[in-house]
Formats: structure tokens, C-alpha cells, sequence
């Protein structure tokens, strides 16, 4: 079955407004941004816990919430699946109980079928009978997925499932959190801050900032083309520079920055065509800035595009890789503080070319890892 | 033990156990509903309910006889209608000592009902339970100890009321005597062994209560 969520809330609360408009379709939609920008607010409006100033929530053909025409469904109506950030188990409840609690309208002998019917798909069946307390974290998050999914719900709801966890444990269970998200098929509204959870889980981001969304957008989407410098920013992107623009085409963009004539690709989906002259956003990825040996001394010019020369200021050992800070050989201000470009190296890598004895660098830039921001 | 002294502790425990078991029906629905709701007129009732604990016995007492009295303004209908006045009678002290208690218990419940995650009272509504029936099959349930502790320390204050139930109940041996009404009679005709029994067995009553409650405070933390 298609699903379809149309979202549109405005909630004013004391010195924060939520204010968003979004859709979504089959699924997982993420909503991704950093902490306080509404969108655990968000999913409580969503489950009707929080009841919106204005707006309009529809789910498939159900409308859920409609300022304008009066309705609003109490949470207990809506059949809106919540996975609660740290679970919310019952802690007083067996698993059993737990993953039965929003069954209660079903006739006991229906209810246990259906309760046993989750414990064995979600593979804690050996545990039906234990309390939250007894059970490890990937447990948990098991029996709290049963839980909301057990009442068969029309959409499911997570809020950052897998915070409560450590590490280690946070990459395994992602990817059983996505198995079981594509298994189970219902369309999911999940709340992150973590953009590798986001590209992992998510078909369709959402981005939040301070009570708006600043970009939807399918997940490959948004990886390549971020929709302006703050989006850029909120999905930790490095390397966000301005430019001015020499020349667009629909294959290429030409354009200055720091002295340098740079050339990067136009945006194959949507190319964008700023006016000569007029500034220009764009990102560079810092590992993929490549330095050149110096004991190859022909430099390819089909090889080594947007040649650039500069010194290392500082640097950072992050143990598998090194951050190098560059200020161009270029006079005038750096464009980053004290430093130009931020390039990131893999530890071999910097040990067989002995950076930390050689300081000064010609490095490329592929034209195809120019990331060029529509809209500064 | 004198028969006098065996009717006070007898009238001390039914007033105690009654008056906790208006407080559990009257103090739980209020601490909740202080906890988890905002309402028109939310601070009168906080106010109203904690100010038995900062005034003097007495004053509560006054007031009581005011509201209850058989001039008073409920006491007064009530005569009319039914003959019957509060004043002077065992429910008087019960009434008393429900008031002084109040307190106690609701502060306690509060605290216990506020330190209950609010999410898993979302979960329940998401869930499909109404909100009455979420507070009996999650909140109260998990606020257990909190409340059991409460209960124990309002049966304790209603064990040791005074000055409320001197006013409004009296002193009459045999009907609203109770215990700590009773030592006071004692002391003041010199019937200082009297006295003594009585003060022994409320200071082991209230011992025993500590003791429980601190058991239950430390389960619930």
C-alpha cells in the first residue's frame, strides 16, 4: 500500500516556534537537525500529544488534525505507532505485557496471537516473559518497536531510537533498525541529529533548524546538493566557501575564489546558472583534496585540475586519518580564520609522503568534487 | 492499661485509619492532578491543601469549626436538614485530623507521581488509553512506594493530631479522647502514670511508622 503524510503545524511556545510544512511517502522519513529544533516536538504533534496552534496532518486519506475545520484526533485514536526516545518500556510490565498494552480491544485469545506473532518476527520470543530492566539495550529497542508496531499502526513514529545506546552497539543496531523498518513496511517519521543515522534509515530527509525546515529532500539528493550554506553547515559539511562567479553553463561553473580560477560540475539534476559577478556558495569535501608528490614532477593538466599551492598552519592527528589546515600561497585574508582549506589525509598516506617534515604542497581539486550550493 | 486508656488507643487507631483512607480517596486525586495538570485556579489549590502544614493547629481548628460548626457555613445547613452537627463527635476528629494529614500525603504523592517519566503516560495514550485509565494502570502503579510512604506518614499525623481535633472534636473520654488528648487530661490531673503508658505506646506506633516509611522512601528512590 501507498502512504502519503502531509505535515503542516505552526506551535508557538515560550521563545521557540515550531513552524513546518512537509510531505512524505512510502517508507522512512527523517527528520534531521541539531538538538532544539523541533522535531521531537514535531512527532508529538504528529501523535497527537501535542495539539498544534494551526496547520493540518493527514495521514494516507485520514485527516488527523485540521485547525481550520476543527478536527482533532486524541492520540488514542489516531493509530500512530511512538517510539519514545530511551523506549518508555513499562518498566512494572513483562515484555509480554508491554508489547500487548495496545491490545486491549481485542478478544484475549486474538491478543495473545497477535502478541506472540511480534515477540517471534522481532526474535524475543526467549524473553517474553522478563522485565525492561532484565533485557539488553538491542532488547529494548525490540520490544519498543513491538510495542508500536503490534497495533498495527498506519504510521510508526521514532524518536531518536538509538541515542540510548553506546557506540559499538548504536552501528549494529542501526542496521537492524533499518532491516527491520524495510521489513515491517509502514511508513516512519524517525528523528535524528546523527547525519550518518539519517543517511543510513532515511529514503526522504527533512532538515530542521530553529522550528523550520530548510530543505526535504530524497536522501541522494540532499548528500550531493545541499540546499544552501545552512543546511551545509547543519549536516557538519566542511570546506563551506563563497566564490564569485565567472561563467555558468549547465555542464560547468567557472569561478574565483582566493585569487585561484576554479572550475567545478554543474549540478547534473538541477543545474544552476548564477549571474557572472554574483557570489557563489560551495563546498569541498576535505578528503577528497589531493596533494601532489613531489617526486613526480610532470604535473598531468588532465590529471591536476584547480591547481592551488599552500602551507600547513596546523594539524590534527584523529589517529586513522590526519586533518591538515592550508593557507594558500596567495596573499590577503584566508578565507577560514587563519587557514584556507581544510584537506584530510589517510595516516599512510601521510607517512609515506613524510608531511610532517615537508610542510609546503601543490594539491588538485577534481572539478567534480566542487560542490557548488544553489543559493548562498 | 485503664479501660479509659484501651478506649483512646481504640478511638486513636479508627480515627487514624479512617482519616488515611480519606486521604488516599481525596489527597491522591489532588496530587496527580497537581502534578500532571494545569488548571484554573491550580496554585489556590496547592496553596489551600499545604497550609494545614505551616499553620498552628489551632487555626486550622478555628477555621473548622467555622466551616463545620453548628452555626458554621456547611454546619449549619446541615442541622437544619439532618439534625445532625459534626462538632463534638468522632468524625470530628476524623475530619481534623484528614485536614492536618492532607498535606503530608498529597506533597508526598506529588513528588512521587512528578518523578514518573511523562513518556511512558505518552506511550499509553498512543497506546489507546484514556488518561484516567493511564494514571490507574501506569502512574499509580509505578508512583507506589511514593504513595505507600505518603500514607504512612498521614496515618502518623492523623495518630498524633491535637490542636484541630481539640477544637473541633473536644476532649470527651470515650468518644473524641484520643490518645494525645488523653495524656494532656493525664498530665494535667497529675495522673502522671496514666500518662506514661499512653506516651509509650505512641512513640512505639510512631517508631514502627518510621521505620516503615524510611523502608518505602528507599525503595522509592
Amino acid at each position: 500500500m501507498t502512504s502519503r503524510l502531509e505535515v503542516k503545524v505552526r506551535k508557538a511556545l515560550p521563545g521557540f516556534t515550531l513552524d513546518v510544512e512537509w510531505s512524505a511517502g512510502d517508507g522512512v522519513a527523517v527528520l534531521f537537525g541539531p538538538s532544539g529544533s523541533g522535531k521531537t516536538l514535531t512527532l508529538q504533534c504528529l501523535a497527537g500529544l501535542v495539539r498544534p496552534d494551526a496547520g493540518r496532518i493527514v495521514v494516507n486519506d485520514e485527516v488527523l488534525f485540521d485547525a481550520a475545520a476543527g478536527i482533532n484526533l486524541p492520540p488514542q485514536r489516531r493509530r500512530v505507532g511512538y517510539v519514545f526516545q530511551g523506549y518508555a518500556l513499562f518498566p512494572h510490565l513483562s515484555v509480554r505485557e508491554n508489547v500487548g498494552f495496545g491490545l486491549r480491544g481485542l478478544a484475549r485469545a486474538e491478543r495473545r496471537r497477535r502478541v506472540d506473532e511480534v515477540l517471534e518476527r522481532l526474535s524475543i520470543a526467549a524473553h517474553a516473559d522478563r522485565y525492561p530492566r532484565d533485557l539488553s539495550g538491542g532488547q529494548r529497542q525490540r520490544v519498543a518497536l513491538g510495542r508500536a508496531l503490534a497495533i498495527d499502526p498506519a504510521l510508526l513514529l521514532l524518536d531518536e531510537p538509538l541515542s540510548a545506546l553506546d557506540l559499538p552497539l548504536r552501528q549494529a543496531l542501526r542496521d537492524e533498525l533499518r532491516s527491520i523498518l524495510t521489513g515491517w513496511g509502514t511508513a516512519a517519521v524517525l528523528v535524528t541529529h546523527d547525519l550518518t543515522e539519517a543517511y543510513r534509515l532515511g529514503d526522504r530527509i527533512v532538515v530542521y533548524e530553529e522550528g523550520h525546515v530548510i530543505q526535504a529532500a530524497p536522501r541522494s539528493e540532499l548528500l550531493w546538493q545541499p540546499s544552501s550554506r545552512s543546511v551545509a553547515r547543519i549536516m557538519g559539511l566542511r570546506n563551506v566557501l563563497q566564490g564569485v562567479t565567472l561563467k555558468a553553463t549547465p555542464d560547468r561553473i567557472q569561478f574565483r575564489w582566493r585569487g585561484q580560477t576554479l572550475e567545478a560540475v554543474n549540478s547534473p539534476t538541477h543545474s544552476y546558472l548564477p549571474a557572472a559577478d554574483s557570489p557563489l556558495a560551495f563546498f569541498i569535501r576535505p578528503e577528497y583534496v589531493r596533494l601532489i608528490r613531489k617526486d613526480r614532477d610532470r604535473v598531468d593538466s588532465a590529471h591536476h585540475m584547480n591547481l592551488m599551492s599552500g602551507t600547513i598552519v596546523r594539524e590534527v592527528d584523529f589517529g586513522a586519518t590526519w586533518i591538515l589546515y592550508f593557507r594558500l600561497d596567495e596573499p590577503g585574508v584566508p578565507a577560514q580564520g587563519d587557514y584556507d582549506l581544510e584537506v584530510e589525509v589517510p595516516r599512510l598516506v601521510y607517512e609515506i609522503l613524510e608531511i610532517d617534515r615537508d610542510r609546503h604542497w601543490r594539491f588538485s581539486l577534481h572539478r567534480g568534487s566542487i560542490h557548488v550550493l544553489p543559493s548562498a | 492499661m485503664s479501660p479509659d486508656n484501651l478506649s483512646a488507643l481504640r478511638l486513636s487507631l479508627q480515627v487514624a485509619v479512617v482519616s488515611t483512607a480519606l486521604n488516599a480517596l481525596v489527597g491522591i486525586p489532588i496530587a496527580y492532578l497537581l502534578a500532571r495538570r494545569r488548571f484554573w485556579g491550580r496554585s489556590l489549590v496547592d496553596l489551600l491543601v499545604t497550609l494545614p502544614l505551616v499553620l498552628p493547629p489551632t487555626v486550622v481548628g478555628y477555621y473548622l469549626i467555622v466551616l463545620l460548626g453548628r452555626r458554621g457555613v456547611l454546619g449549619a445547613p446541615l442541622y437544619e436538614l439532618s439534625g445532625f452537627t459534626v462538632a463534638f463527635t468522632w468524625y470530628a476528629a476524623v475530619i481534623a485530623a484528614t485536614v492536618m494529614a492532607l498535606p503530608l500525603l498529597v506533597r508526598t504523592v506529588r513528588a512521587a507521581i512528578e518523578s514518573v517519566d511523562r513518556d511512558l503516560e505518552r506511550a499509553a495514550y498512543t497506546l489507546g488509553r484514556s488518561e484516567l485509565r493511564t494514571a490507574l494502570e501506569v502512574t499509580l502503579p509505578l508512583a507506589r512506594n511514593g504513595i505507600l510512604a505518603g500514607l504512612v506518614l498521614a496515618f502518623a499525623r492523623a495518630l498524633g493530631e491535637f490542636g484541630a481535633t481539640l477544637m473541633l472534636a473536644g476532649n470527651i473520654p470515650g468518644r473524641t479522647a484520643t490518645v494525645p488528648l488523653s495524656i494532656y487530661t493525664a498530665v494535667q490531673t497529675g495522673e502522671s502514670g496514666e500518662a506514661l503508658g499512653l506516651v509509650a505506646a505512641l512513640t512505639a506506633l510512631s517508631c514502627l511508622v518510621l521505620v516503615v516509611a524510611n523502608r518505602l522512601g528507599a525503595r522509592a528512590a
